[in-house]
């Protein structure tokens, strides 16, 4: 940045405020990024990255810090539905319980209790620009969070669910911190579910760092199925080593501003990402994902899907950034993002951003914004299935090819079925 | 008794006259089959009834069971009891077809003030029937109509009517494109609707079809009009003449 830039605006003080001395980052990446926070303020919409999105709503309220006291008070939905599944439950970003009784090669570690190298893996993105300034922010005050390290060999047949009640104390917010370690061959389903609890308002900062080890095999997901006033600022770091797959399902429904990004760095030769994401923005929700995918190795491929479908004067942003790096050959990467205009106050931005400095690379990208096919709805019609059920049902249907890539089928079902309601429509069972 | 009865009807699209003055009545128990060249309006007339959009009715009345069909949209006229069989059959990815089958069943069963069919009863109502047409209970998981083949979309097309068991099916070249095999599978699927209380409209270009289901009556269609019926023997006979003796005594 040049000196005459024009001055950014300040941290808002309820978050300087709350900026502690020391944080579970190691001393001096905590200082650093301290200062970062200190002095770029949040992102605004003169940073590349936020350009559409506004961060000033958030910056007017005055929010409190969550202290740790809040209980949680609803079994998780997710829980009916995977019976097997290891939670781990956080409420208001505080770490509540761990999961006893834990399979072989699974260790599970609060951020509380991690060792130094622990900390040092948890931390390791650096901030560079004010675009990373949540990051940074998150890296000088996180002090929750957990660490999940899956032994070299291990397969986990149990998925680990990370439920996070946000809001159970109105108008708090919490920095949250999750380091996710797959050894070689390890292979492992983590379900972050975000419930945004009694309406209340609130706001939540969270960075994942995942690091594959070669040929790992990693299934991610991110679903905010509940509540319509919480905030969320998620971004997550994904480090692929040779023959590592990381496979990405991001689920936004709820939330007043859902900002994902999600930064996957393919290191080594045969890796490979899939990032699937369907976002459903009503009402005045904004429901943003960037997502940024480096080819850093010859012979890595990527597979990226995006859908928004977006009613009332909801608002959808998908940016996806593919960047194919010097000397990178033989890399393949689709990208394709279609997008559904439910009405005229709704609003979609989206945008492919293809940096390629190789020359033997297969990319393709495509965005396509658009309404309700009138041909099919007509013959679902004349099928007797009235203009409503045949409009939910084409929704659905649209939201359906992005649902099926969920992992278990339990889970594709349950899925299915809380779009269907938010579509105010009935399931159809089979 | 009188299942549909068409009367002087003119249609057009945007400005273009399609239908021009066409008379047709079709009783409970009737086959009745509608032939004639490309262009000639028979796939417009199957839509004007069906209820789509983007036809101006100009002249003439429609009548289904003594209603004016005109009054009701396209799922009413569907849940009455019309079904229409698509000449090219949509493709919905994303939505099963099963999906389609269940919410049809069940919209015509509301409309008759009956509850949902019991999934269990559904499923093994649907399993018989996919098997009758020498279908893949696969397909029932598959998009509708989504990639699949020209002759499994049209036999897809005859498992929802006998599905949804229509009082008057119009069948719009249900058999075109067809093998011989899956002729036989979509021809006895159409018999197996035939009974006193029901009729069917079959649109085709080709008499193969019409000597699996034996139509009663056997009408040519052409720039919009019918210019001629006739039995069965009509069908046989423009198979080896052609049309054009026929379409020259109409103009
Ligand atoms: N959407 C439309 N806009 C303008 N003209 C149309 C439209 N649809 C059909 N037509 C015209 O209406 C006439 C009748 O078409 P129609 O599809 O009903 O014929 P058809 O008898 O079913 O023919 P085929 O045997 O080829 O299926 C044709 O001239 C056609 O070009
Ligand atoms: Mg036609």
């Amino acid at each position: 940045m040049s000196r005459i830039a024009e001055k950014r605006a300040e941290l808002p003080a309820w978050i300087a405020d709350a900026l502690p001395a020391t944080a579970a980052a190691p001393n001096d990446i905590q200082s650093a990024a301290r200062e970062q926070i200190t002095q770029w303020g949040l992102p605004s919409l003169r940073d590349e990255e936020w350009r559409w999105t506004n961060l000033r709503n958030l910056s007017r309220q005055t929010l409190v810090p969550s202290a740790g006291s809040a209980v949680a008070e609803v079994p998780h939905p997710i829980s009916a539905v995977l019976t097997d599944a290891l939670v781990i439950e956080f409420v208001d970003g505080q770490l509540k319980t761990l999961p006893a009784d834990l399979p072989t090669g699974l260790t599970l570690t609060s951020l509380e209790h991690a060792s130094p190298e622990q900390r040092a893996a948890a931390f390791a993105p650096a901030a560079t620009t004010p675009n990373d300034a949540l990051l940074a922010l998150n890296t000088a005050s996180a002090q929750q969070g957990v660490v999940i390290e899956v032994a070299a060999n291990t397969v986990l047949t149990r998925p680990i669910v990370l439920q996070w009640q946000d809001g159970v104390v109105p108008e708090s917010f919490s920095q949250t911190r999750v380091s996710i370690q797959l050894g070689a061959h390890a292979q492992a389903t983590v379900i972050e579910s975000v419930l945004g609890m009694n309406q209340n308002l609130c706001w939540r900062n969270t960075v994942s760092v995942v690091t594959q080890a070669a040929n790992s095999q990693l299934h991610h997901l991110s679903l905010g199925l509940d509540g319509d006033h919480h905030l969320l600022t998620d971004r997550t770091f994904v480090t692929l080593a040779r023959d590592a797959r990381y496979h990405s399902l991001n689920l936004q429904l709820a939330g007043q501003l859902i900002r994902r990004e999600i930064d996957v760095n393919i290191t080594d030769t045969g890796a490979h990402c899939d990032l699937f994401g369907l976002m459903m923005p009503r009402g005045k929700q904004v429901l943003d994902t960037h997502t940024r995918i480096i080819h850093n190795a010859p012979h890595t491929t990527s597979n990226e899907h995006y859908r928004t479908i977006a009613d009332e004067a909801g608002r959808g942003i998908f940016k996806g950034r593919i960047l194919v790096a010097q000397d990178a050959q033989k890399i393949a990467a689709f990208q394709d993002s279609r997008n559904l205009l439910l009405s005229d106050q709704a609003e979609i931005d989206t945008k492919p951003e293809l940096e390629i400095y190789a020359d033997d690379v297969k990319c393709s990208h495509g965005a396509t914004i658009g309404r309700l096919d009138p041909e099919a709805l007509y013959y679902l019609q004349s099928r007797g299935i009235s203009f409503a059920k045949a409009r939910g049902l084409l929704i659905v249907g649209f939201a359906q090819e992005i649902i099926d890539e969920a992992p278990l089928p339990a889970l594709v079902d349950w899925l299915t079925k809380q779009v269907t309601r938010r579509l105010g429509g009935t399931t159809v069972a089979e | 008794m009188k299942l549909l009865d068409i009367k002087n009807l003119h249609a057009k699209i945007g400005d273009k006259p399609i239908l021009r003055g066409i008379n047709l009545t079709v009783n409970a128990g009737e086959v009745h089959a509608i032939m004639g060249p490309n262009g000639s309006g028979k796939s417009t007339l199957c839509q004007v009834l069906g209820g789509r959009e983007g036809y101006e009715i100009t002249e003439g009345t429609i009548e289904f069971e003594g209603k004016n069909l005109l009054d009701l949209s396209t799922e009413e006229r569907a849940v009455a009891g019309l079904l229409l069989g698509f000449q090219h059959p949509v493709e919905i990815p994303g939505v099963k077809n099963i999906y389609l089958l269940k919410e049809a069943l069940n919209a015509q069963r509301a409309a008759q003030g009956l509850d949902d069919m019991d999934t269990f009863a559904f499923m093994k109502l649907i399993r018989e029937l996919v098997k009758t047409m020498d279908m893949d209970d696969a397909f029932l998981h598959r998009g509708v109509n989504a990639g699949f083949s020209g002759g499994e979309k049209k036999r897809n097309e005859i498992l929802q009517m006998l599905l949804l068991q229509p009082k008057l099916a119009l069948l719009d070249e249900t058999d075109s494109g067809l093998d011989i095999d899956a002729l036989k599978v979509v021809s006895d699927g159409i018999n197996r609707l035939r009974g006193a209380d029901r009729g069917i409209v079959l649109v085709t270009h080709y008499q193969r079809l019409l000597s699996y289901v034996e139509p009663d009556f056997v009408h040519i269609l052409y720039k919009g009009q019918i210019i001629k019926s006739g039995d069965k023997s009509l069908a046989l006979q423009l198979e080896a003449e052609g049309y054009q003796d026929f379409l020259e005594a109409a103009s």
